[in-house]
């Protein structure tokens, strides 16, 4: 659910900010349903802000005339936009988006019309806010805090709080009605200490306190009704009994127990600790005989089997064999495994690569008459192929569903199979596979899962009979 | 009896949960500095001592079965704030280790941030420990040997608060608060010429609403002086002519 706050006039769409791998999207802290932290982005935003403190190549600051006093630290606009331009060497529109989302996540306030948060290019002033007051993951704006400012505040205006901060603090009034005494006690304790600091400081130390409030709770955000949809939709979500949980997770547990390196020893031995890397050499795709432990956890799920590459080979491998024996309704599988290789690999290929294996895809798989049809049901076939139609990286995910549990039913005449062999599994070393072998290997795996025309195979089995 | 002394002790507690979260939020600025350092290190360690005297005694006083209902509510009452204020330190211990191990003090090339509060912290302090004067003794290092004190005490503090989360079963939404809502605006401090000079300092630009409402208070107590101005000459007028008639 995306939750739309007010936009922020540029010229351009903001660009998103990509100091790192992960994004910033958003002009403004997205505090919607979809929001993910971004320690590393904002990690790396402080380093950008304490360089602007280095007082030979930082931002320059001056002084600022306030009735009697003066206070130091104030800079312009223009002057950290010249910085951000001379630092990142981009684009004006990127040195704009990229200094007003400094403003918007609150690691600069304005000192003038203080609930517009944008970086204005000329001489409008601004001022560094304090690390306590910085956006961070950890700490997020309490209510209780919120509540303890509002109270500060209407000590301060003497009752006259603005009209949004009144409604705020009305509903907190309600909400927090419990901690009223100490939210109360604390906002004159905290306005007493507040008073202790010279005239200049206490100044600033309101304004600073104001702009983390505007950022956390902006004026115009979401209307406090909103808020409730979270928990509303919170409490439509389906529970499941701590019985029924609990049993899981202990049926989980005596399944995976021998087989987690933490908790059973890693046999032949923990290449981490005994340097002796037998354990990975044996546990390669192309070995030979694969070790019991690993045949062993392709029996717990069809999820296991086709997560181990060899796994997923040996499955193909039943499959084909099983044939001749095998009634003719559960050669699909073979199929349903192709599709289901096919879809991971739209999933986890490159962006560039998608149209074009989605057309294949489609081609092999879904079009009516295609070589290897997958007998989906009518409904998710249909929302796939318009799916289809702009592709993205998903759109197979109904049908791969579909098609695992299809194949799921086969993993229990699998799974029977694996135990009945499970006696001539061994534990030990096996010798290590060259390269060139894999090659080869390799090679006649592709020859052979070369497309398997149903159609012949079909007419082969009817001229058989 | 025990509520008065539990009340005193909460205030207390109070106090310098407040003072430290003000201490807490000038890490880091241009106010920081070693002072700062050791301030935040002696109002942590009173406010730990304050919060295990109140602790003892209030699960001493909930313990009683033997009390009135009542009194029961009041002690629940005054639990829940006891426990807002311990969360209340607890973030706030947290947070000033996070920020002090990115700010160090000892290091060549400080790199404060200059949020334009240059001022000191002293008189902060010197509430929170209800002294006169702050004396300054600590080493140049404290900034790294403090933030392990810290930590295990944050750990400490912790493991508090669970234990009193387990002991002591007290529902605090049940809790009815005794204020009401703007009841911060009764318990006033100090009345008279310092509030006028809180409103204006705070507005730093005249077209701000509330400057208006400055200007309207400058107004009224020029007015009112004029008025005595005016009511002493009348006076001394009067006055004159009284003596000149005798």
């Amino acid at each position: 659910m995306r939750i739309c706050l007010r936009k922020v006039d540029l010229p351009l769409s903001p660009a998103p900010i990509s100091i790192c791998r992960m994004t910033i999207r958003t002009a403004r802290p997205n505090r919607g349903q979809h929001f993910r932290p971004r320690t590393h982005c904002l990690n790396k935003l402080e380093s950008i802000v304490v360089e602007m403190q280095d007082p030979k190549s930082g931002v320059k600051g001056s002084e600022q005339k306030l009735n009697v006093s003066t206070i130091p630290h104030v800079i312009t606009g223009k002057d950290v936009i010249a910085w951000i331009t001379n630092k990142m060497k981009t684009t004006p529109e990127e040195v704009q988006a990229f200094g007003t989302m400094l403003v918007a996540y609150g690691y600069i306030y304005p000192l003038q019309n203080h609930k517009k948060l944008v970086l204005c290019n000329d001489s409008s002033l601004y001022r560094f806010q304090t690390p306590y007051f910085w956006p961070t993951q950890k700490w997020v704006a309490e209510d209780s805090d919120y509540a303890i400012y509002l109270a500060k505040r209407n000590i301060r205006k003497k009752g006259m709080l603005e009209a949004y901060e009144q409604a705020h603090y009305s509903h907190l009034h309600d909400w927090l009605n419990h901690k009223w005494d100490f939210i109360v006690m604390q906002a004159t304790e905290q306005y007493k200490a507040g008073k202790e600091r010279n005239k200049p400081d206490r100044v600033v130390f309101d304004c600073q306190e104001r702009a983390y409030w505007i950022v956390s709770r902006p004026p115009f955000g979401l209307p406090l009704s909103f808020q409730n949809i979270f928990y509303q939709q919170a409490i439509m979500r389906s529970k499941v009994k701590s019985s029924v949980s609990l049993g899981a997770l202990t049926k989980y547990v005596t399944t995976y127990k021998n087989h987690d390196p933490f908790l059973a020893p890693c046999l032949p031995s923990n290449p981490w600790q005994t340097d002796h890397d037998a354990y990975w050499t044996c546990n390669t795709r192309r070995i030979d005989v694969p070790t019991k432990m690993r045949v062993e956890r392709w029996s717990f799920s069809l999820f296991e089997l086709l997560s181990d590459l060899r796994g997923r080979d040996d499955f193909k491998v039943f499959l084909k064999k099983e044939f001749s024996g095998m009634p003719p309704h559960l050669m699909r599988h073979l199929s349903n495994l192709a599709f289901w290789e096919a879809a991971e690999e739209l999933k986890w290929g490159t962006a560039s690569s998608m149209t074009s294996k989605a057309e294949t895809i489609f081609k092999t798989f879904l079009a009516p008459g295609a070589p290897r049809w997958i007998n989906i049901d009518g409904r998710t076939m249909g929302l796939t192929v318009k799916g289809l139609d702009h592709p993205h990286r998903y759109v197979l995910e109904a049908a791969q569903t579909h098609v695992f549990l299809l194949m799921k039913k086969v993993h229990v005449l699998v799974s029977n199979k694996l135990e009945q062999n499970a006696q001539n599994r061994s534990l030990g070393v096996h010798p290590v596979i060259v390269w060139q072998q894999e090659e080869e290997e390799k090679a006649k795996a592709a020859a052979a899962s070369a497309p398997v025309d149903v159609k012949a195979m079909m007419s082969k089995i009817d001229r058989k009979k | 009896m025990g509520k008065d002394e539990c009340k005193t002790m909460l205030d207390a507690l109070n106090k310098v949960t407040a003072c430290y979260r003000h201490l807490v939020i000038a890490l880091g600025s241009t106010s920081d500095s070693q002072n700062l350092r050791e301030e935040l290190k002696r109002t942590r360690k009173k406010a730990q001592e304050l919060a295990v005297a109140n602790r003892t005694k209030l699960t001493s006083l909930l313990k009683d079965k033997s009390i009135s209902k009542d009194d029961r509510a009041e002690y629940e009452r005054l639990w829940v704030l006891f426990s807002s204020s311990m969360e209340l330190l607890e973030v706030d211990m947290k947070r000033s280790l996070e920020i002090g191990q990115d700010f160090p003090i000892k290091v060549p090339t400080r790199h404060l941030i200059q949020t334009g509060m240059t001022g000191s912290t002293t008189t902060v302090a010197a509430r929170a420990m209800s002294v006169q004067n702050m004396k300054y003794e600590a080493d140049s290092n404290i900034d790294t040997a403090d933030l392990r004190d810290l930590q295990s005490e944050i750990t400490q503090m912790s493991q508090m608060m669970e234990e009193m989360e387990m002991k002591v079963q007290v529902a605090p939404w049940a809790v009815e608060a005794k204020q009401e809502a703007g009841a911060e605006l009764k318990s006033n401090m100090s009345v008279g010429n310092s509030s006028v000079g809180v409103i204006s300092i705070c507005e730093e630009e005249p077209k701000e609403e509330d400057g208006g409402g400055g200007r309207d208070a400058g107004f009224a107590s020029i007015c009112a002086v004029l008025v005595f101005f005016v009511i002493v000459t009348v006076a001394l007028v009067l006055g004159y002519l009284v003596i000149n008639m005798s």
